[in-house]
C-alpha cells in the first residue's frame, strides 16, 4: 500500500472513531426523544415534553450547569478535580445579591463576585497544586466552607434582589425567544472550545493531564498550567452563580447541593476522563444535554407517586450504566488486541 | 560460545529445580533463548549478567508472573506449566524482589502471613509464628511494628521469614544487596549460610562479582537472553566471568564514529545529592560522550539533577563558559539542553497525542501567536521531523500509541531535534528498538554532532558506547570513577571499572 493510501485510510479510521463517539451520544439523546414521543401517543402518559416552553426550559436549566461544566472540564483534563463548584455557585449568588442590596452598582457587584470566584480558585490551586494536597478532599472542603458562609450571610433563608434590573440580565429574550442566559452559555462554550483546541495553553492542559512528567520534561510550566485550570473553574462557577441568581432573582445557600457531583457525572458521561488528558468542551456539552433531557423527561412523566420518587434513582442507574457499558466496550477492545 | 553445562562433582545431589530450553519473546525482543539451568538443594546459585541479559525475565517466569513460550520447568519432580505467583509460593518457591513486596501500612506479623490470617491462628497465632520464624534467622524485629518503620535490611529479614513460612525449598533473591550497608550485608550472608545448611537452595542474582565469589557455590552467566556458561565458582576467574558477560561479537551494526569534537561546551564542576558525590563532567562541542554505569549507579540521578528535575543540594554548571542556573526542566530547555529519557512511555511519550503533537511539544511556544497555536507551522514541523527521521507512520495526525517502539523513539528524538539543542542527553536511546531503527538512530546521533551539537550517551549496551562515542566515562556508586578512550580501551576494562574492580 502506498503512503497516500495509508494516509487516507488512517484519516478515515480516525475520523470515523470520533464520529462514532459522538454518534453514540446522539443515539442516546435520540432514544430519549423517541421514548418521549411514544409516551406522548399514550393518553395516560401524554405530557408537555414537546412544547416550546419545555425546550426553552431544558436549555435554560442546562445553561447554568453547562457554564459550570466548562470550568470543570478544563480541571479534569489537566488531571485535577474541583468539587467546590456547587458551594461556589450558591455563595456567589448570595454575594452578588447582597452586594447589590447594599448599594453596589450591578456591574461592579458582578465583577467583584467573579473576582472572588477566581480568588477561591487560586486558594484551591495553591493548596492542591503547590502544596500537593489531594484536590478531591481540598475542593470538597472548600465547597462546604462556601456553603456554610452563604448560610451565615443569609441566615439560611433565601435572599432576593431589590433591583428589578438584575433579573433582566439572564431573562431578557433576544431574537424573539433566546434568553441572554443561553447566549452567555454559548459564549462560555465557544471560548472553552477554542481555548482547549487552539491555544498553547489548551495543549498544555492536555499534556499536563496526559502525563505530568512528560509535560514537565518538555519545558511546560506544569504547576502554573494546572493552577490556572482551578482559577478558570472558580470563574465559571461564580459566573454560574451570578446567572442563577439573576434567573431566579434570588439566591440561597442550598442552591448548590449535589451540583458538583452532577456536573462531574455529566462531564464524565460526555467522555472526559477523570484520570486526565482526555476530553473536550463539546463532549461535556453532550453529556450535560443528555442528563438534562433525561431529568426533564422523568419530571414530565411524574404521573403517579411511584415514578416521581424513582426518577432520581433512575437517573443514577442510567449514569452508572453508561459508564459501565463504556468501560466494558473498551475492555473488550483491549482484549481483542 | 562456551558449552552450557559444566561437569558437576560426582557427589552433587539431584537437581531441585530443572529449567530446560525455556524461551520467552516480547514484541521486538527475544528475552530468553533456550535457557537451561539446574539448581541443587543446599547450594547458593549465583546468576550474573548485564542489564537486559534476561535474569529478571527468568525469575518472573519461575515465580509465575510471566508465562514461558516454550521449554520445560521441573520443580521437585513436578512439571510446572502454568502457575500463579501464589501457587509457586505454596509449592515452596519464593522470590524476594529488589523492590521488596511488603504492605507498608501493616505490621511485620501481618505481612508474613498476609492472606493466611485465619488459617494461621488469628492475631495471636500469626504473631507467635512470625516471632519464631524471625528468631530462626536471628532477627529481633518486633512482629507488632509497622513495616514502614523498618530499615531496608529488616524488611529483607521479613521477606525471608515470609519465604520460610511457606516452607520454601528455593528462595530467589533479586539483587538483595543493592540497598544494604556493609554491616547489613554481613548479616544477610550469615542468613544465607544458615539457609544453605538447612538444605534450602538459593538463587542469588547480582551485579557485584565480589558477592558471587564471596558466598556462591555455582554461577551462571547470562547474556542476551542466553545462558553463556554455568560453572563452579571455584573453577572460574573474575576476568573469565567478565568477558563472558560482555564479550559479544561486534558486527557492522554501527556507522563510522563521528570525529568533530571541538571546544568545551558544557562543564559540570560539581553536583552533589544524596546519591551523587562530587560529580564532575565536561562535554565538548561535536562530541559524543559515553556514560557507562549500572542501574542504580547514579547515572539517571545525574541526568535528572542536570535537568533540574530533582532538587539538588549543590550544583555548579557552566554552559559555553558561563555559569548557569537550572532549577527546573523549563530552565534547561530554555538554555538549549534536551533529554530523551530512558523510559519512553513514562517520561517521553504522550500516548493520547498525535505524532505531530508529540513532536511539537517542546517548541510549542515558538509556534504560538497571541496564545493560539499556528496549526500550519505545527504541521510543517511535524512533517519535517517525520521526513528527516524517517518515522514510519500512516500520517502526522496518527496517535503515537499505534507506532512501533523504534518509530516512537524517533518521533521523540524529533521533538528535541526541532529545538536544535546545544546539548542532547540520550538515556538508553536504543532500548527496545529493533536493529534497523537502531542504525538509523546511530546515524542521527552522528548528524547531530556533525551539525555542532553535543551528546551525552547513557547506555547499558557497551558495544553501542564503544562504537559511537569519542570518550567514555564510567559512573559507579554516584562517582565518576574512570575515563577511557573507546578506540583503545577494551570492553573488559570499562566494565571492570563500572563494576569497580580496579
Amino acid at each position: 500500500m502506498n503512503t497516500r493510501q495509508l494516509n487516507l485510510n488512517s484519516r478515515i479510521r480516525s475520523s470515523s472513531r470520533t464520529v462514532l463517539g459522538l454518534q453514540k451520544a446522539f443515539l442516546a439523546i435520540l432514544l430519549v426523544v423517541l421514548a418521549m414521543a411514544v409516551f406522548n401517543l399514550i393518553p395516560e402518559t401524554r405530557n408537555n415534553f414537546f412544547s416550546e416552553a419545555n425546550f426553552i426550559n431544558i436549555l435554560k436549566s442546562a445553561s447554568i450547569f453547562l457554564i459550570l461544566a466548562m470550568g470543570e472540564t478544563v480541571v479534569l483534563i489537566a488531571g485535577g478535580v474541583d468539587l467546590s463548584i456547587g458551594g461556589m455557585m450558591a455563595f456567589s449568588g448570595v454575594v452578588v445579591i447582597l452586594l447589590m442590596n447594599a448599594g453596589v452598582p450591578i456591574p461592579v457587584a458582578i465583577a467583584l463576585t467573579l473576582l472572588m470566584g477566581v480568588a477561591v480558585g487560586a486558594v484551591n490551586a495553591f493548596i492542591s497544586v503547590y502544596q500537593r494536597a489531594e484536590p478531591f478532599i481540598i475542593t470538597l472542603g472548600m465547597g462546604i466552607v462556601l456553603t456554610g458562609a452563604a448560610q451565615q450571610l443569609t441566615n439560611a433563608r433565601s435572599v432576593s434582589s431589590t433591583l428589578p434590573d438584575f433579573q433582566l440580565i439572564a431573562n431578557t429574550q433576544i431574537l424573539g425567544w433566546v434568553p441572554i442566559l443561553v447566549v452567555v452559555m454559548l459564549a462560555v462554550l465557544a471560548v472553552t472550545y477554542w481555548m482547549l483546541r487552539s491555544t498553547s495553553f489548551g495543549r498544555n492542559v492536555y499534556a499536563v493531564g496526559g502525563d505530568y512528567e512528560v509535560a514537565k520534561y518538555s519545558g511546560i510550566n506544569v504547576r502554573r498550567t494546572k493552577a490556572a485550570t482551578y482559577l478558570i473553574c472558580g470563574l465559571t462557577a461564580a459566573l454560574g452563580g451570578v446567572m442563577l441568581a439573576s434567573q431566579l432573582n434570588s439566591a440561597s445557600s442550598i442552591a448548590g447541593e449535589n451540583t458538583a457531583l452532577y456536573v462531574v457525572c455529566a462531564v464524565v458521561v460526555g467522555g472526559t476522563s477523570v484520570a486526565g488528558g482526555v476530553g473536550g468542551a463539546i463532549k461535556s456539552t453532550i453529556g450535560l444535554l443528555l442528563l438534562g433531557l433525561l431529568t426533564n423527561a422523568f419530571n414530565q412523566l411524574r404521573i403517579d407517586s411511584l415514578v416521581s420518587y424513582l426518577s432520581t434513582a433512575l437517573l443514577g442507574i442510567i449514569i452508572v450504566s453508561i459508564l459501565w457499558l463504556d468501560s466494558y466496550g473498551r475492555k473488550r477492545r483491549r482484549e481483542a488486541v | 560460545m562456551v558449552v552450557a553445562s559444566a561437569p558437576e562433582a560426582p557427589s552433587a545431589p539431584e537437581a531441585l529445580l530443572h529449567v530446560k530450553d525455556v524461551s520467552k519473546a516480547f514484541p521486538g525482543v527475544k528475552a530468553l533463548d533456550r535457557v537451561t539451568l539446574d539448581v541443587r538443594p543446599g547450594r547458593v546459585h549465583g546468576i550474573v549478567g548485564e542489564n537486559g541479559a534476561g535474569k529478571s525475565t527468568l525469575m518472573k517466569i519461575l515465580s509465575g508472573v510471566y508465562e514461558k513460550d516454550s521449554g520445560e520447568i521441573v520443580f521437585e519432580g513436578n512439571v510446572i506449566d502454568k502457575i500463579t505467583p501464589v501457587q509457586s509460593m505454596n509449592m515452596g518457591l519464593s522470590i524476594i524482589y529488589q523492590e521488596l513486596n511488603l504492605v507498608n501500612t501493616m505490621t511485620v506479623g501481618e505481612n508474613i502471613f498476609l492472606g493466611r490470617f485465619s488459617e494461621s491462628g488469628g492475631r495471636a497465632g500469626v504473631h507467635a509464628k512470625a516471632k519464631a520464624l524471625l528468631k530462626s534467622i536471628g532477627s529481633k524485629v518486633s512482629t507488632y511494628r509497622q513495616v514502614s518503620e523498618l530499615s531496608v535490611s529488616d524488611k529483607q529479614m521479613v521477606e525471608i521469614a515470609k519465604a520460610l513460612s511457606f516452607d520454601s525449598k528455593l528462595i530467589i533473591m533479586d539483587e538483595p544487596s543493592s540497598s544494604l550497608t556493609a554491616d547489613e550485608m554481613e548479616k544477610l550472608v550469615q542468613i544465607i549460610h544458615d539457609l544453605k545448611s538447612k538444605g534450602i537452595a538459593i538463587i542469588y542474582i547480582s551485579h557485584k562479582l565480589d558477592e558471587i565469589f564471596g558466598f556462591c557455590d555455582v554461577v551462571t552467566v547470562m547474556r542476551d537472553g542466553r545462558v553463556i556458561a554455568t560453572r563452579d565458582v571455584s573453577s572460574i576467574t573474575r576476568n573469565e566471568m567478565i568477558s563472558m558477560m560482555v564479550g559479544r561479537t561486534i558486527e557492522n551494526e554501527f556507522p563510522p564514529r563521528p570525529d568533530c569534537a571541538g571546544e568545551t561546551i558544557l562543564e559540570i564542576k560539581n553536583i552533589n545529592t544524596r546519591k551523587l558525590k562530587d560529580v564532575k563532567l565536561t562535554l565538548r562541542k561535536g562530541e559524543i560522550l559515553g556514560l557507562v554505569g549500572l542501574v542504580g549507579s547514579g547515572r539517571t540521578e545525574l541526568v535528572r539533577a542536570l535537568f533540574g528535575a530533582d532538587k539538588v543540594a549543590k550544583k555548579s554548571i557552566y554552559l559555553e563558559g558561563r555559569p548557569v542556573k537550572i532549577s527546573s526542566p523549563m530552565d534547561a530547555i530554555r538554555l538549549g539542553l534536551a533529554m530523551v529519557p530512558e523510559d519512553r512511555k513514562l517520561q517521553g511519550l504522550l500516548l493520547g497525542f498525535s505524532v505531530e503533537q508529540n513532536i511539537s511539544l517542546a517548541v510549542l511556544a515558538r509556534l504560538t501567536e497571541y496564545g493560539f497555536i499556528n496549526t500550519k507551522e505545527e504541521a510543517a514541523v511535524g512533517d519535517r521531523q517525520i521526513k528527516a527521521l524517517n518515522v514510519r507512520t500512516p500520517s502526522a495526525k496518527t496517535k503515537i500509541r499505534t507506532l512501533s517502539g523504534g518509530n516512537q523513539q524517533k518521533a521523540i528524538l524529533g521533538r528535541w531535534l526541532e529545538m536544535s539543542p546545544k546539548v542532547l542527553v540520550l538515556d538508553e536511546p536504543t532500548k527496545g528498538v529493533d536493529v534497523g531503527a537502531k542504525y538509523e538512530i546511530y546515524l542521527l546521533m552522528k548528524k547531530i554532532v556533525e551539525a555542532g551539537g553535543a551528546i551525552i550517551l547513557i547506555s547499558s549496551e557497551l558495544p553501542e558506547v564503544l562504537n559511537m562515542s569519542n570518550r567514555v566515562n564510567t559512573i559507579c556508586e554516584g562517582r565518576i570513577n574512570g575515563e577511557f578512550d573507546p578506540v583503545t580501551a577494551s570492553a573488559d576494562e570499562i566494565m571492570a571499572k563500572a563494576f569497580e574492580f580496579a
